[in-house]
């Protein structure tokens, strides 16, 4: 079992306006080769989650472990692709991609072929030369998604990966996405409020409710891939977690 | 098109220039403009002229280093550590209010005739623009530029060198290239006191030997120079931060 989350909790301090429980109790296991998507309504606490996977903050309880080894902050074990990418500007795509391979020692030729591999692998070969600027939105977010993936994660964390994109891009980019992740194989954890992203990138969804982030439900997605957005298995999904989403609303509101 | 309205503008301006130079017919208010002119020409080739000018700016470029070499990383400690900032803050924020004239009298005290003073005016008025800049430039850094470092395995001199350094780079520049303007100019405040040579020097000299027209020409000689200085920083900047200068892709 890759990553275990068991019973996580976290309050946000503040003098002023007192203290905010983002995470309350939270568990769950994330299986190899398994991509989960946290949904959930803004103020939630998904991205929150995340973070602590990625070990940008700590838990106030609870533990979080890949492979049996407790978290305790960042790691090239867990590649993390960031909702506005964080690609460094003054780097090119090719030093972007290379840079977790430098920062490892990983000798040149090494590092010229993994990133030959992993262009190929997102079609952007001839593009490393470039710099981010440079680049499309939808080639952004794949130089983000390699570079996160170039030292070969245990898991791949998402954060809103296209919560930038305006809707007709945004199907685009989850059918590359789809691909990418497919062809890495990796384990992902993705964050977002998008309900058809959910149903179309998932193995299962996690519905968290507002204000206080529990878990609500744990949704597994039964559908062939790659997903037909059409379909009316398809549309059973999304009406059903748009109903949870409906009632985790709801919950913060009668809190 | 600018560059040929410039053209005009200057000419414009050497015209009011000749025909109100005859008009007043007092070299003490306004010289002779083709007798300027010739002097500034003359200037270039001329031994004194080039021998003063290339003190000041061997001046000039080592008290700029100073100031870098201060400035550069007392700003990365101020802009990533608060309570260094809180510290010092106060100390740099009313060292900078006193004005670089009133310094100049310590500075004699402190480093006789000579270079000393020059060097140390140049350092202290350079220092602020490009301890400011890169402060709020280390502040501005992205966290999530950070972030994505530390989690493929930066260390933190690996995070300075590869993150903050380059994102805190393009403002750095801008205060080096402010610093540099301010050092230009008060380098020679500091020369008409505190040294016999240098180009400051030699345009009190010619103001007290009353050749007017070579004081003239020096003024504008300091000018061009100076304009000189900051096409070069900006040619630096292009070419340190190239990466800012791309055209960003069409269709986003």
């Amino acid at each position: 079992m890759p990553l275990k989350i068991n019973n996580v909790s976290k309050t946000f301090r503040d003098k002023k306006i007192g203290d905010n429980v983002v995470i309350r109790g939270f568990s769950t296991e994330i299986n190899e080769g398994e991509f989960v998507t946290l949904l959930g309504p803004s103020g939630c606490g998904k991205t929150t989650l995340l973070t602590m996977v990625g070990g940008f903050q700590s838990v106030d309880s609870g533990s979080i472990a890949l492979d049996d080894k407790e978290i305790e902050g960042p790691s090239v074990e867990r590649g993390y692709v960031f909702q506005n990418y964080a690609l460094f500007p003054w780097m090119t795509v090719g030093r972007n991609i290379t840079y977790s391979l430098r920062m490892q020692g990983m000798p040149k030729d090494q590092q010229e072929a993994r990133l030959k591999e992993l262009l190929e692998m997102a079609h952007l070969t001839g593009h490393e030369g470039k710099f981010p600027i440079q680049l499309s939105g939808g080639m952004q977010q794949r130089v983000a998604v390699l570079r996160a993936l170039a030292s070969r994660p245990r898991i791949l964390l998402l954060d809103e990966p296209l919560g930038a994109v305006d809707f007709q891009m945004r199907e685009i980019l989850q059918n590359e996405l789809a691909s990418l992740v497919e062809k890495a194989g990796t384990t992902v954890m993705m964050v977002t409020h998008d309900v058809s992203e959910a149903v179309f990138l998932s193995d299962r969804v996690l519905v968290m409710q507002s204000g206080g982030g529990k878990l609500m439900d744990d949704v597994k997605i039964d559908l062939p891939r790659p997903r037909d957005r059409s379909s009316d298995q398809f549309k059973t999904y999304t009406n059903g977690l748009t109903d949870l989403l409906r009632k985790a609303f709801k919950y913060d509101k009668e809190r | 098109m600018g560059w040929v309205y410039f053209i005009i503008l200057l000419a414009v301006l050497f015209t009011v220039w000749h025909f109100a130079a005859i008009a007043i017919d007092r070299d003490i208010v306004l010289p002779n403009f083709a007798a300027t002119m010739r002097q500034f020409f003359r200037n270039w080739t001329d031994a004194r002229v080039m021998n003063g000018l290339f003190i000041t700016l061997s001046r000039v470029v080592r008290g700029f280093g100073i100031a870098v070499a201060i400035g550069l990383p007392l700003g990365i400690l101020m802009g990533s550590a608060k309570i260094v900032r809180d510290a010092l803050s106060p100390f740099m924020n009313s060292i900078r209010q006193v004005p670089i004239m009133a310094w100049i009298p310590l500075a004699l005290v402190w480093f006789g005739m000579g270079d000393g003073p020059s060097l140390f005016i140049i350092a202290i008025s350079t220092v602020f623009p490009i301890l400011l800049n890169t402060i709020s430039a280390v502040m501005g850094v992205d966290p999530n530029h950070i972030n994505a470092a530390k989690s493929m395995g930066a260390s933190l001199p690996k995070i300075i060198l590869t993150v903050i350094l380059p994102s805190a780079l393009p403002n750095f520049l801008i205060g080096a290239r402010l610093g540099l303007g301010l050092a230009w100019m008060m380098v020679m405040c500091a020369e008409f006191v505190a040294t016999n040579e240098g180009f400051g020097f030699l345009i009190l000299n010619s103001q007290q030997g009353f050749q007017f027209p070579t004081l003239y020409s020096l003024v504008i000689m300091s000018g061009v120079v100076g304009y000189g200085m900051d096409l070069i920083m900006r040619l630096i900047e292009r070419l340190l931060t190239s990466w800012r200068f791309k055209n960003a892709a069409e269709n986003k």
